[in-house]
């Protein structure tokens, strides 16, 4: 589109995004003049992107993301969803922490399983917002606060894994062997404070061999506890079924 | 597209909008669930259609939920229109993921984002302009297209594609793209001039 064109093609263009320079700094300055005809034609132009957006094949989402988008606009559940990137990052992040546990030190070996993790976690995020908590799930690695308490080394059967806990930033499950979900439930994780209901925190999946990590932020009060039960797909307010394992924290 | 048409009917309530948003300001959480519910399967729609991967088109949803959460003190019920804003913030994070794939440049500055993205732009849009004449008339006009007016249009629209990456796709000289272009911007136009009168 060369800039002796149709006004309109170009504020359209603009709508759209597609502009590359110097049509691009033509249409910022149409705007940008004060025109009222331009600014007329760019309401016109967005109006149009959105009809044809509004005109898709409509899909189905399923029935967990509302859960998600809720729990990430108020904070109230887990924003986090199994990616494979997470499993060689949850892998690194388990054997950190029991490294940082048994030597109470940061060692060269466990500076460099950190950045290994680091490198997995960032690599993984496929949206700024995967990003962003990655960096969350890093700064809860290198607080001092953070300890671990290990579930299921004992049992005979799955699953097993480890909490990590801080008191005011939150809960970290890094498990597995978990059994499968039948199709339409979920893996829900609850945090059962002393003497109280449990409370809802998160829904989260596994890989298909049964691993998974799940972030839940919030303070966890001193003596909780943390179980996990398989819901159905949009989530419970309360347990429906016997929990897959319970760590005291 | 037509044949969608019918699709459209019900997935917005713009009555309703203008309280939802007003909810949405004041960051009443059930306000959320609402507008999830209203626009949630046309939002994971177009997304999906964009990036055409479940699995990511989830997280995106997620993403446009929680941007329009967090720039909702910015939206003017009173002249804004909620569904078409939802929309962009939606097609802006696909076609921000299609481009960070494969490292395209994003043709947007900041004044970009201060024209299209933010609430404020979406100011005397008509409200109800999903379900409108203008809706139909134009759904109807893109059929009218030739098969290469067609694709370039829907490369832009659902591939965020520059016309010089048109043109490298199609293997066609960017002159004949940019003809492409502004004809069916033309067409377009010219059905929709044509019911105006």
């Amino acid at each position: 589109m060369s800039s002796q064109g149709d006004p309109r093609d170009l504020l359209e263009l603009y709508a759209l995004g597609l502009l590359e320079e110097p049509e691009l700094s033509e249409a910022e300055a149409m705007l940008g003049g004060g025109s009222g005809e331009a600014k007329q034609r760019m309401r016109q132009a967005m109006e149009n992107n959105a009809i044809l957006m509004g005109a898709v094949p409509l899909a189905d989402p399923p029935k967990r993301l509302r859960g998600r988008v809720l729990a990430a606009a108020t904070g109230r559940e887990s924003r986090w969803k199994w990616m494979p990137g997470w499993a060689a990052a949850s892998a690194a992040l388990a054997v950190a922490v029991y490294l940082g546990v048994q030597s109470g030190k940061q060692s060269d070996e466990l500076a460099r399983l950190r950045d290994e993790m680091r490198i997995t976690l960032l690599q993984s995020a496929r949206t700024g917002a995967e990003l962003a908590r990655a960096h969350q799930v890093l700064s809860f690695l290198n607080a001092t606060e953070t300890r671990v308490v290990t579930f299921g080394p004992r049992d005979p059967k799955p699953p097993r894994g480890r909490v990590l806990i801080h008191p005011v930033r939150g809960v970290v499950l890094i498990a597995s062997n978990l059994p499968p979900v039948p199709a339409g439930r979920i893996y829900e994780m609850w945090i059962i404070p002393k003497g109280a209901k449990p409370v809802p925190a998160g829904l989260f999946q596994s890989d298909a061999a049964g691993n998974a990590i799940h972030f839940q932020q919030g303070g966890v009060s001193a003596g909780s506890m943390v179980a996990v039960t398989i819901e159905p797909e949009a989530g419970s307010l309360q347990p429906t079924s016997t929990p897959l394992f319970a760590a005291a924290l | 597209m037509t044949l969608l048409l019918p699709l459209l009917f019900g997935a917005f309530e713009t009555r309703n909008d203008q309280d939802l948003a007003a909810r949405l300001k004041r960051r009443d959480s059930q306000a959320i669930a609402e507008l999830y519910d209203r626009y949630g399967k046309l939002v994971f729609s177009v997304i999906l259609r964009i990036v055409k991967e479940a699995g990511i088109a989830e997280d995106l949803t997620q993403e446009t939920f929680l941007r329009v959460w967090n720039r909702a003190q910015f939206f003017d019920e009173q002249r804004g229109a909620l569904g078409p804003w939802v929309l962009a913030v939606a097609r802006n994070r696909a076609i921000d993921y299609l481009r960070s794939l494969d490292g395209r440049m994003a043709h947007r500055t900041a004044e970009f984002e201060a024209n299209l993205e933010h609430p404020s732009s979406f100011a005397d849009i008509e409200r109800d302009i999903l379900n409108s004449d203008r809706a139909r008339v134009l759904r109807a006009a893109f059929t009218k297209l030739t098969p290469n007016q067609r694709i370039v249009l829907e490369m832009a629209y659902f591939e965020g594609l520059s016309q010089t990456e048109m043109a490298a796709r199609m293997k066609q000289p960017l002159g004949t793209v940019k003809t492409w272009v502004r004809s069916a911007l033309k067409t377009l136009r010219g059905e929709l001039e044509e019911v105006s009168v």
